[in-house]
């Protein structure tokens, strides 16, 4: 009966004592909590509840069940906090329902597509070859449910407790959330609530609602045969790759003259020849300006104006029998409906929520990771924060923060795209045109040796300052997706050319022509 | 004279116009390089830049089964270029059985034409071939077809096809003529009938079921490329495979072809080789376990079981160039110079050295710069990562788990492992069991990384960077400190989290 005291009181002071706990009593708390059963645990706390016996408290209430929120539960709860997690939707959230894992599954399909062109060339026949969009959709399916699954069952084994529903804040004078009426509380809130893709009202451009996002393509049950995708970042790229390489006719939009606008212009420029190379029919100055149903399907209207020319008329052109128009313009924050606005967390302009360089927001026990937070949208990147969080309010590890330099980042365009670091023009601004060296180099990979399709390999080092430190790694090519791991643990390291020039190649690949520049 | 002439050379480091006017009139050259593979040729092109009056002797001896081929060496020819493009092939060959899983209904059976491919590799390398003559060329090196060997420590004597004698002096000579596949020499008929890496590539027609003898990585890569286009192909092991390697990885590497369909016959060794009236091959041999004694018939054998220094021809005995008793390569000392003033071996003929192509050219490069006076700096042969481009390629930095517990014992080092799912293998239905990621780290301080693998698609464009890193002397601490690139497999190299010494399951779940 002792242990239940201790317990009890162990709980009453970690509430209190949350900003102010020494190390040597992190361990006595550890050790407590992993020698009782959860539920007493809980329960326990919950009759000490000054808030009524209405609400339920925990030590770490988790809002969105993404990646960044997951990591950070599950973390949380291996260093002994009392953790729930609420999730209106599927658990895994972005990533695993409608981003990284299901993109990456079409993208892997797709990259089957260029092998069976060039299967004849390497000394296979294949006979005649049908693609089956409804088999490969099955089964992408199959896999996500399978990964939810998985989630769930992680959960469970961490004995973190899900609430299914929608969670809002309510008006307790103690942050509390409302999850289909019933309340929860916790001394550290943290919202994971993710994002969405952006639309456009029918207002904005008439017939918009009669597109879809990149949540809609992974519903599509067939390929479509004439796509339009609406934008120029990475999801544009990616989706226009996908659908064209699989053999949808695929016409992407774009507001200026090259997609990826805040990549290298190296990258920027070569993905958008890539693009067309593929043959993707790529309009340049334009956007729609309208778009109407018709019995041969949609009918999309676009408006094209080259700034550059000012005396030309704008041109009105129509793309006809559209059966996908994809809107892929940006994505915001999910936050409404979480009254987060009466709980004093602000947000910026376009509604993230701000947060300091440890995940606080402007409530003190209210914190936010991921793509809410509008920076650097990545999974790893959520999945790290919500772990360094973990460790900071569960663990007394006070410094314990994501660092968000030399973040590495791949688009899964065809060929990929691999960066890491400044771009050759932000490292000019930084530090000075005379400061700045570049690398580069492009070549034929040898893959396509014996192909008749062909695809260049692109690289480029950013180096700074006399010791030439490498700030930037950018690269298109084939293999760069699994290429700039390694590179970027090294540049975060602080490597230099010299470093690079050190390095011993491995042979043959296209990787070592990055320790080979000259 | 020396001296002048790198003093003259020391203040045109930078240009790239130095005129080539030779001070040193006693010689012809100012080098000699002999063999024009990967380190001859990156040795010579490199001293010609920097100023040197350079020549390159480059002469194929044809194989046992008369195989010739052009300049480049052995891995342009019959090496790292050929089998990649026969390991892609193979690649694409399981390819198209994921592509049934991805949606694609392929009627009909899958076929391979060993010509098509032959052809189109064969035509890349000649490619390959033309564009070192031309380099050699462009960089005002002289190319001479000719057979080198030594008269003295300035004089080569190059032979021609023809029997034509010509002379040639320099200032240094540079010994760079690699080595050449072995043949057993104690089972009959092994020559007679057999073939090696040398031969494979510029085979016509398809070598059919295949009897590989050997474990070495060149063995593996072959049996892998051959059973990865549908042929029937068996290794035959007498101990261990890629010996030198980590063993727990060369144990996934062997299961994954046995499931890959890769026959293996271990604890076996080759007793004769007979050609049967049928044309077929009957290969006898014993199982050194049991002494048994089996049999089988094979359209081809080929030996992997080493290779050989290129040293006979060359006259070094007569020079007194040291040569190691047992491996007959030749003795460097840590700038490659040999034990006779002015004369240099590096690359697959020097002893000691990683028989690998990047090291040979950049230990040529090196080796240029130090001759023409312009540098000092050796070649560091430590921490040099490869990839062996097996079925499931395995690509490695630094020290395997065996030597990291012989140098640190078993208490000082901390392994972190994974057994990860690549995320293409998921929709493909293909079992990852082999896919493996350990990374073997000092135990104690930051967790100096001594050793890291990798087993998986793409190893070697994942292990490049790592080795980069290795270079840079990364700690575990660095991987945790790095985000990672969702989803690949490269970026479970940064989440392992699981020590050996715990115990706990390595398999990854989830994101």
């Amino acid at each position: 009966m002792h242990y239940a005291t201790d317990s009890f009181l162990v709980m009453a002071i970690s509430i209190q004592l949350t900003r102010t706990r020494a190390p040597c009593f992190f361990a006595l708390r550890q050790k407590l909590c992993s020698s009782f059963p959860r539920h007493r645990l809980i329960r326990r706390s919950m009759a000490s509840d000054p808030a009524g016996a209405d609400t339920t408290r925990f030590d770490f209430l988790v809002i969105g069940g993404g990646s960044g929120g997951l990591a950070g539960a599950r973390r949380a709860a291996e260093l002994g906090a009392a953790t729930a997690v609420i999730e209106s939707h599927k658990l895994g959230g972005t990533c695993v329902n409608v981003g990284c894992v299901p993109k990456k599954v079409m993208w892997n399909a797709a990259v089957h597509a260029e092998y069976l062109h060039d299967h004849s060339d390497y000394g296979f026949d294949v006979g005649s070859v049908r693609f089956s969009w409804e088999t490969l959709k099955a089964k992408r399916d199959a896999y996500v449910s399978h990964l939810n699954r998985i989630y769930r069952n992680n959960l469970d084994k961490s004995k973190i407790q899900t609430i299914q529903g929608h969670a809002r804040f309510t008006n307790d004078s103690e942050p509390t959330v409302e999850v289909n009426g019933k309340k929860y509380t916790a001394p550290h809130i943290l919202i994971a609530t993710g994002g969405q893709p952006s639309v456009l009202s029918d207002a904005e451009v008439p017939g918009a609602s009669l597109g879809i996002t990149s949540d809609g393509f992974f519903e599509l049950e067939t390929l479509p045969k004439r796509s339009v995708i609406v934008g120029a970042g990475y999801i544009a790229v990616e989706m226009a790759g996908i659908l064209s390489t699989l053999g949808s006719k695929t016409s992407l939009i774009i507001r200026q003259t090259g997609v990826l606008r805040n990549f290298d212009t190296f990258i920027s420029s070569n993905c958008t020849k890539e693009l067309q190379n593929n043959g993707v029919d790529l309009w340049k100055n334009s956007q729609v300006k309208s778009v109407i149903k018709t019995d041969s399907g949609l009918e999309v209207t676009l408006i094209t104006k080259d700034p550059e020319k000012k005396n030309e008329e704008e041109k009105i052109s129509t793309i006809q029998e559209v059966d996908c128009l994809l809107w892929a313009i940006g994505r915001q924050p999910n936050i409404s409906g979480l009254n987060i606005g009466e709980m004093g967390v602000d947000t910026d302009e376009r509604g993230h929520i701000i947060v300091d360089e440890f995940q606080n927001t402007s409530r003190s026990g209210i914190y936010a990771v991921g793509d809410v937070c509008g920076k650097a949208l990545l999974t790893p990147v959520a999945i790290a924060a919500g772990r360094k969080l973990a460790h900071r309010l569960f663990e007394g590890k006070k410094d314990s923060k994501l660092d968000y330099s030399c973040i590495p980042t791949v688009v899964f365009s065809h060929p990929p795209i691999g960066t890491v670091g400044l771009t050759e023009e932000e490292a000019i601004k930084s530090r000075g045109k005379e400061n700045i060296k570049i690398y580069k180099t492009s070549f034929t990979p040898m893959y396509h040796a014996m192909t008749t399709r062909k695809s260049q390999c692109i690289m480029k080092l950013v180096c700074v300052g006399k010791e030439e430190r490498v700030v930037g790694l950018h690269m298109q090519g084939l293999g760069c997706d699994e290429m700039l791991q390694g590179f970027a643990v090294a540049i975060k390291m602080g490597a230099t050319k010299a470093d690079f020039d050190k390095t011993v190649a491995i042979h043959p690949t296209s990787s070592e022509e990055f320790v080979t520049m000259r | 004279m020396a001296a002048l002439c790198r003093g003259r050379h020391r203040w045109k480091t930078n240009s790239l116009h130095v005129f080539t006017r030779n001070l040193t009139v006693k010689y012809d050259y100012d080098l000699v390089v002999i063999g024009g593979g990967s380190g001859g040729l990156a040795c010579s092109k490199e001293a010609a830049q920097l100023g040197q009056k350079v020549a390159v002797l480059d002469y194929v001896e044809p194989s046992a089964q008369g195989t010739k081929w052009g300049l480049g060496g052995t891995c342009v020819n019959v090496g790292c270029i050929p089998k990649k493009l026969m390991h892609q092939a193979a690649l694409l060959g399981s390819a198209v059985k994921d592509a049934k899983k991805y949606g694609w209904q392929i009627s009909g059976t899958v076929s391979h034409d060993w010509a098509t491919m032959s052809d189109a590799v064969q035509n890349h390398v000649r490619s390959l071939n033309w564009g070192h003559r031309v380099q050699l060329q462009d960089k005002k090196v002289k190319y001479l077809n000719l057979k080198g060997s030594l008269l003295d420590e300035h004089t080569v004597k190059g032979l021609s096809k023809a029997g034509k004698e010509t002379i040639l002096t320099a200032k240094n000579i540079v010994i760079a003529t690699g080595g050449r596949p072995k043949y057993p020499t104690n089972v009959p008929g092994a020559m007679e009938h057999g073939i090696t890496s040398d031969d494979i590539f510029w085979l016509k027609k398809s070598p059919g079921k295949t009897l590989v003898v050997g474990a070495s990585y060149v063995a593996l890569e072959c049996a892998g490329f051959l059973t990865g286009i549908g042929l029937d192909t068996t290794v035959m092991v007498r101990s261990i495979a890629l010996r030198g390697f980590d063993q727990q990885i060369a144990g996934l590497v062997t299961d994954y072809m046995e499931d890959y369909g890769t026959r293996f016959a271990w604890q076996s060794v080759p007793k004769r080789v007979d050609k049967l009236s049928s044309g077929a091959l009957q290969v006898t041999w014993t199982n050194t376990q049991t002494g048994n004694e089996s049999q089988d018939t094979y359209d081809s054998v080929l030996w992997a079981v080493g290779r050989a220094p290129e040293t006979k021809a060359l006259g070094l005995d007569k020079l007194g160039v040291q040569l190691n008793k047992e491996t007959g390569k030749i003795v460097v000392a840590a700038d490659e110079s040999t034990s006779v003033p002015n004369i240099y071996a590096f690359g697959d003929i020097s002893e000691g050295r990683p028989e690998l192509t990047p090291t040979a050219i950049k230990a040529g490069k090196l080796l240029a710069h130090r001759l023409a006076g312009q540098s000092t700096e050796l070649m560091n042969y430590n921490n040099v990562a490869t990839t062996v481009f097996t079925p499931l390629e395995y690509g490695c930095v630094g020290l395997s788990e065996e030597e990291a517990e012989r140098r640190h014992a078993k208490d000082g080092i901390e392994v972190y492992h994974a057994f990860y799912k690549p995320l293409e293998f998921t929709v493909a239905e293909r079992d990852a069991k082999q896919c493996y990621i350990k990374v073997i780290c000092e135990r104690g301080g930051d967790q100096k990384i001594l050793g890291l693998h990798f087993t998986g698609p793409n190893a070697g464009e994942v292990t490049q960077g790592f080795a980069l890193g290795f270079q840079c002397g990364a700690s575990y601490s660095h991987l945790l400190q790095t985000v990672g690139i969702h989803p690949t497999c490269a970026e479970e190299v940064v989440k392992v989290n699981i020590t050996k010494r715990s115990g706990l399951d390595a398999t990854v779940t989830g994101c």
